[in-house]
C-alpha cells in the first residue's frame, strides 16, 4: 500500500507505511489537518473555476458558430462589439474553389432592447440573427426551432438568460426596441459578463427591429463559412484573404477563439483577480501544511530520534515525512475536490455561469496541492535531520 | 488569567510566531477577499464619485450608470427653475468607434456629452481645460484608458465614428464600467458625433441644490416637478441602488460572496489550528490547573485570551500588507481596490469572530482535560 514498500531493496528496511500510521495514529488531529488544507484547496478550486467560466462564457458564442473559417472587420478588437459588413461581401467568398457555404451571420451587441413581457421594464440584450435556410449555428435547440423564424417579427429567447429579463416565462410574445415580436422557441445559452440575456431571430426580422420594415438592410457582423470535404484550410484562408477587401480577415475557428482569449486575458480584470486568489489560496494552504509538518515533527521527534539510533538513514526519514504531507494533501484534496463539483453545480445555476470541473482544473488543483504540502514539509523537515538522538533523551 | 495566556504564548517564541504569521495570512486572506467584492460596485460608482451633485435626475428606465435610459431635456430645464435649485446639468452618453487603435483595431470610445461652463466635474483637470473643451470637435481623453486605444498625445487627430476629432489633453477619472476607454466632449461637439441623438435625450441630470437645503426634502418637490417617465435619487438612495445592481443582478455578488465565505473558513481553520495546537501542547499544565482548583471557566477564558492575543496581534501587520496589496491591485487591474473604514471594522469583525468559533473548538479537547489521565 505504501510507496515505501513498492521500492525493492528498501522494502527490506521498512516494512512498516510508517507515513501512513502516523497519518491514521490520531483520527481527530487527520479530521483537523485535512479540514484546513481541504479549504485551503476549496478556495483555489473555487478561483480555478470562475477564472475558466469567465473565458468559457466568453467563448460559449464562437464555439457554438457552425463553420471552419470566419470572416470579420479587419478592425475588430474584439469578437463581440459592433463593425458590420456587407452581406454581399460573401458572393466573392463562394466563388472560391474550396467553399462548401459562406452564411450571414447577424448580431448586435448595443442597439437592441428587450421589454420584459412581465414588468414592462427595458433592458439591453444581445441579438444574433441568420437566414432560417442558412443556419449558421451548431446548437441543436435553435436549429430545432429555426423553421419558426421564417415568420415575420418572430424570435427565439434564452431562457438561461437572466431572470429579471423575463425569457424564462412562456410569454407569448413581447418588444424588441418597441416592435411586438412573437416568442416562437427557447434555447438555453446563459449569459456572458457582458450581456444578460440573448435573442435569435431571422436576418428578416432583424432588419425590421433594428430599422423599421422601410430601413436598409443591417450589415453582417461575420461570415460563417464550411469547408467542402477535403479542402485544405490553410489554402482556402489564404484564398479568401487574397480575394476579399483588405478591411476584412479571415480567421480559423481556433485562430477566432485565441483571438477573442487574448483580449479578454489582456484587458478584462478577470484574469490577474482569479490569479490573486489562486495565489492567496495556495500560501494558506502551505502554511497550514506547515503548521501541520512542523507540529507533528515536534511530536513524533523522540520516535524519529529513536529510530535514526537504531541506524535508519536521515534520508528514509525524511521520506516518509515527506511521504506524510503528501498524504496529508491528498486527505485535503479529496473531499475538497468532491465538494466543488457541488459548489460549481450550484453557483453555476445561480449565477448562470458555465462553471463546470475539467481535467485541467483537477491536475492543476492536484499539482498545486501536492507542491503545497511538500514544499512547506521540505522547509519543516530541517528539524528531523538535525535530531540527534542523544539529546531527545 | 491575561498574564498566562500570555506567558503560554511567549514560552515557545519560534511556535508563537508560527501562529501569528498563521494568523496574519488567514486575515490577509479576507482582506483581500472583501476588496475585491466591494471592488465592482465601487467601480460602477466612480463616475459619480467625480461629479457634484446633490440628486439625480434620470429616466425610469434607469438600470445602473453605464445603461442609463435616456429623458427629454425640457424635464432638467423644468427642474433648475426651481428656486431650490443651483445647479442642474445634462450628461450625454454615446458609444463610438475610435478608428486610430494600436495594430489597426477599432475599439470603443465611450464619449460624455456635457456643458464645458457647467461646474459639475470634480477633478481640477477638466476645469482647467474648459477652453480646450470648449473648441469645436476636440475632446479630453480619460489618461486611464487603455493601451489598445494608441497614443493618446495632445494634438492628435482621429477619426471617431464618421468624424475627426482632435485630443485637447487628458484628465483621471478612471473608466470604471463605461468601457475600455472614456472621453469628455461639448454638448455641441457631441450633437455633432452623435447626430441621431438630438439634445432632447439627456441620460443623467445631476443636480446641485443651493446651499441648506435638505436633499431628501427637495427631491421630493422636484420629483412633482419633473414628472412621469423620470425618477430622483439622492446620492445615498443611488449609492444603494448601484451596490444592489452589482450585487444582486451580475455574478458578482455570488462569485466574490462565496470566495468571501470561503477565506472566512479558512481563516478559522488556521486559527482552530493555532489555538488547538497550543491547548494541546500545554494539556499537562492545564490538567494540573484543574487539579489545584481552577475551574473549566478560568480554562476557558485564558484559552479565549490565547486567541484574541494572536487576532490583535496578528491583525496589525495584515491590515499594513492589505493596504499595500490593494494598491497593487489597483494598479494591475484597474479595479477601485480601496482600503475604507468600513473594510477595516468588517475584517476585525470577522478575525474576532473567527478566533471566537476556534476557541469554542478548541475548549471541547480542552474540557476532556483529565488530572488523572494526563500523568
Amino acid at each position: 500500500m505504501s510507496i515505501a514498500t513498492s521500492l525493492p531493496g528498501r522494502a527490506a528496511l521498512h516494512p512498516v507505511p510508517l507515513a501512513w500510521r502516523n497519518l491514521t495514529a490520531n483520527k481527530r488531529r487527520l479530521l483537523r489537518s485535512s479540514g484546513g488544507i481541504g479549504f485551503a484547496v476549496l478556495l483555489m478550486l473555487m478561483q480555478l473555476g470562475f477564472e475558466r467560466a469567465f473565458f468559457d462564457s466568453s467563448l460559449m458564442v464562437i464555439r457554438g458558430l457552425d463553420g471552419d473559417l470566419f470572416v470579420q472587420s479587419a478592425h475588430k478588437y474584439q469578437f463581440a462589439t459592433q463593425d458590420p459588413f456587407p452581406a454581399a461581401e460573401l458572393d466573392a467568398a463562394r466563388q472560391i474553389p474550396g467553399v462548401a457555404s459562406a452564411r450571414p451571420f447577424y448580431a448586435d451587441w448595443f442597439d437592441m432592447f428587450w421589454k420584459n413581457p412581465a414588468d414592462g421594464k427595458i433592458f439591453l440584450i444581445r441579438a444574433f440573427a441568420f437566414d432560417p435556410d442558412q443556419p449558421v449555428f451548431s446548437f441543436a435547440q435553435i436549429n430545432a426551432e429555426r423553421g419558426r423564424l421564417k415568420s415575420p417579427d418572430t424570435v427565439l429567447v434564452d431562457r438561461r438568460g437572466r431572470p429579471f429579463l423575463g425569457m424564462d416565462r412562456t410569454a407569448g410574445q413581447s418588444q424588441l426596441n418597441g416592435v411586438t415580436v412573437k416568442i416562437v422557441g427557447n434555447f438555453a445559452l446563459g449569459p456572458d459578463f457582458m450581456s444578460d440575456g440573448t435573442v435569435v431571430m431571422s436576418a428578416r426580422t432583424f432588419a425590421d427591429v433594428l430599422h423599421g420594415a422601410a430601413g436598409n438592410p443591417p450589415g453582417i457582423e461575420a461570415g460563417v463559412i464550411k469547408l467542402a470535404p477535403g479542402a485544405d484550410p490553410a489554402r482556402v484562408q489564404a484564398a479568401l484573404k487574397k480575394t476579399l477587401p483588405v478591411g476584412l480577415s479571415v480567421m480559423t475557428k481556433d485562430q477566432l477563439i485565441a483571438f477573442e482569449r487574448k483580449f479578454q486575458a489582456e484587458v478584462s480584470s478577470a484574469g490577474p483577480i482569479f490569479a490573486i486568489g489562486t495565489v492567496v489560496g495556495f500560501v494558506v494552504g502551505m502554511l497550514i501544511s506547515y503548521q501541520i509538518t512542523y507540529t507533528d515533527v515536534a511530536d513524533q521527534l523522540p520516535q524519529y530520534a529513536t529510530l535514526k539510533a537504531i541506524g535508519y538513514p536521515t534520508l528514509f526519514l525524511l521520506r516518509v515525512v515527506l511521504e506524510q504531507a503528501a498524504l496529508n494533501g491528498l486527505a485535503g484534496w479529496v473531499p475538497a475536490w468532491l465538494a466543488s463539483i457541488l459548489l460549481f453545480r450550484v453557483i453555476g445555476e445561480l449565477a448562470l455561469l458555465p462553471m463546470r470541473m475539467s481535467l485541467g482544473i483537477t491536475l492543476l488543483s492536484l499539482g498545486l496541492t501536492l507542491g503545497m504540502c511538500l514544499i512547506s514539509a521540505a522547509i519543516a523537515v530541517r528539524r528531523v535531520v538535525a535530531a540527534d538522538p542523544a539529546e531527545v533523551f | 488569567m491575561v498574564s498566562l495566556a500570555w506567558r503560554i504564548l511567549t514560552h515557545r517564541k519560534g511556535r508563537t510566531l508560527l501562529a501569528l504569521v498563521g494568523m496574519f495570512m488567514a486575515i490577509l486572506l479576507v482582506f483581500i477577499q472583501l476588496g475585491l467584492f466591494y471592488a465592482v460596485p465601487q467601480g460602477g460608482m466612480l463616475l459619480y464619485d467625480n461629479l457634484r451633485f446633490d440628486l439625480l435626475l434620470v429616466s425610469d428606465q434607469y438600470e445602473y450608470q453605464a445603461q442609463p435610459g435616456a429623458f427629454p431635456l425640457g424635464r432638467l430645464d423644468r427642474v433648475r427653475a426651481s428656486p431650490e435649485v443651483a445647479a442642474a446639468t445634462a450628461l450625454y452618453f454615446g458609444v463610438a468607434k475610435w478608428k486610430g487603435g494600436a495594430g489597426g483595431a477599432w475599439p470603443d470610445l465611450f464619449v460624455i456629452g456635457v456643458d464645458p461652463k457647467s461646474r459639475v466635474f470634480l477633478p481640477r483637470s477638466i476645469e482647467r481645460q474648459r477652453a480646450a473643451l470648449e473648441r469645436p470637435d476636440t475632446i479630453l481623453v480619460d489618461s486611464a484608458s487603455r493601451s489598445i486605444f494608441g497614443p493618446l498625445d495632445t494634438g492628435r487627430v482621429v477619426d471617431l465614428g464618421d468624424r475627426a476629432v482632435t485630443i485637447g489633453g487628458h484628465y483621471r477619472l478612471g473608466t470604471g464600467f463605461m468601457g475600455l476607454g472614456v472621453a469628455l466632449a461639448s454638448t455641441a461637439s457631441f450633437g455633432r458625433l452623435f447626430p441621431g441623438r438630438g439634445p432632447g435625450q439627456v441620460n443623467l441630470g445631476p443636480i446641485e441644490l443651493k446651499p441648506g437645503i435638505d436633499p431628501a426634502a427637495a427631491a421630493a418637490t422636484l420629483r412633482r416637478l419633473a414628472g412621469p417617465g423620470t425618477q430622483i435619487f439622492t446620492r445615498a438612495a443611488l449609492a444603494d441602488h448601484e451596490e444592489t445592481y452589482w450585487t444582486t443582478r451580475t455574478s458578482v455578488g455570488l462569485i466574490f460572496g462565496s470566495g468571501l465565505l470561503i477565506s472566512i473558513v479558512v481563516g478559522i481553520m488556521v486559527v482552530y489550528q493555532i489555538v488547538s495546537t497550543q491547548v494541546n501542547r500545554q494539556m499537562p499544565q492545564f490538567a494540573t490547573l484543574k487539579a489545584i482548583g481552577y475551574g473549566d471557566g478560568a480554562l476557558a477564558a485564558t484559552v479565549a485570551t490565547m486567541s484574541l492575543l494572536i487576532v490583535a496581534a496578528g491583525f496589525v501587520p495584515a491590515l499594513g500588507a492589505a493596504a499595500w496589496l490593494y494598491r497593487l491591485i489597483q494598479q494591475r487591474t484597474m479595479l477601485p481596490v480601496t482600503m475604507t473604514l468600513g473594510h477595516v471594522a468588517a475584517v476585525l469583525g470577522a478575525a474576532l469572530g473567527m478566533a471566537a468559533v476556534s476557541a469554542l473548538l478548541a475548549l471541547g479537547g480542552l474540557r476532556r482535560a483529565d488530572p488523572a489521565d494526563v500523568f
